[in-house]
């Protein structure tokens, strides 16, 4: 289960970010750790190593602006979408919910063909 | 809820930069595992079980597939990659500001003005002594146009070389900032 949440995880995780932030707002990176792992009631852990590329990744394509805070002696990084951001976690949570679909339809047995024969 | 202290915190960062973690995720990384260690002291643990804890999720393996994966996704993608040079592209996650980023750039203008600077005083100087022995000095002997065109190549590679100079130093500002 865990091998296989990490690899399913590899392609969805622009999108979960996306949608967080466009949602919630301005979020820090352990924050959104927290929030998945609370949403998901721990199915989907975020580890750093995968969550702190993505935002950076993320920042770097303009869809996400940065502020920094100091906060109890240490600079905390505010992450926010921008609207080009906002339209791109609509967008991709649409995809991904077709994609969801037909992979549902994939992984049914086909009651259709049993008859057939 | 528990608050680290900065030596708290400046442990966690020795931690991270022992292991290797880039200096662009330091400060975040920082924050993460201070977030942590804050919440496994407020669930009761005390600071250095909740340290060892935080830092065993940090270990050297974890850091060092974060930096994988933070190279892969913010690796050059098609389209500056054809733009960039082999300078850029080996100086890419260095640090550029440095020095030898600017030395190899300017590596053909360099070589091509320390060359012509060299070839200059050595006709300047040949030329003037050539010239006095024949005793008296004037530009249109051979051994005054010499002198001529070594004075030229001198001045051209001087100019050359402020010229270069100048506009290295206006575009310094943004990364001195």
């Amino acid at each position: 289960m865990e091998s296989s949440t990490n690899e399913f995880l590899r392609g969805v995780l622009k999108t979960i970010v996306l949608k967080l932030l466009a949602e919630r707002g301005p979020m820090y990176g352990y924050e959104i750790t927290q929030s998945v792992k609370e949403r998901t009631k721990g199915e989907i852990i975020l580890t750093f190593g995968a969550l702190y590329p993505v935002l950076h990744k993320l920042e770097q394509d303009g869809l996400l602006l940065t502020e920094s805070v100091e906060v109890d002696g240490r600079l905390r990084k505010y992450y926010s979408v921008t609207s080009r951001g906002s339209e791109a976690a609509i967008q991709k949570a649409s995809d991904f919910e077709r994609f969801v679909e037909a992979v549902r339809a994939l992984l049914q047995p086909m009651p259709n063909l049993a008859l057939g024969q | 809820m528990e608050k680290l202290s900065s030596q708290q915190i400046a442990q966690l960062r020795r931690h991270l930069i022992q292991h290797g973690s880039d200096d662009a995720l330091l400060i975040e990384l920082v924050d993460h595992l201070a977030c942590e260690v804050e919440h496994y002291m407020w669930i009761g643990l005390p600071f250095e079980t909740a340290i060892d804890k935080a830092l065993l999720e940090a270990n050297p393996e974890a850091v060092a597939y974060l930096k994988e994966t933070y190279n892969q996704e913010l690796a050059l993608s098609n389209e500056p990659l054809e733009a960039a040079s082999l300078d850029d592209i080996v100086f890419e996650f260095r640090n550029k500001s440095y020095g030898a980023y600017h030395m190899r750039q300017v590596y053909q203008s360099s070589l091509r003005n320390a060359l012509l600077a060299g070839v200059g005083i050595f006709l300047m100087i040949i030329g003037l002594m050539a010239g006095m022995r024949q005793g008296a000095w004037t530009y249109f002997s051979p051994w005054g146009i010499m002198w001529l065109v070594g004075l030229s190549s001198l001045t051209f590679s001087v100019v050359s070389w402020y010229i270069q100079r100048m506009r290295h130093q206006y575009s310094m500002p943004e990364e001195a900032v």
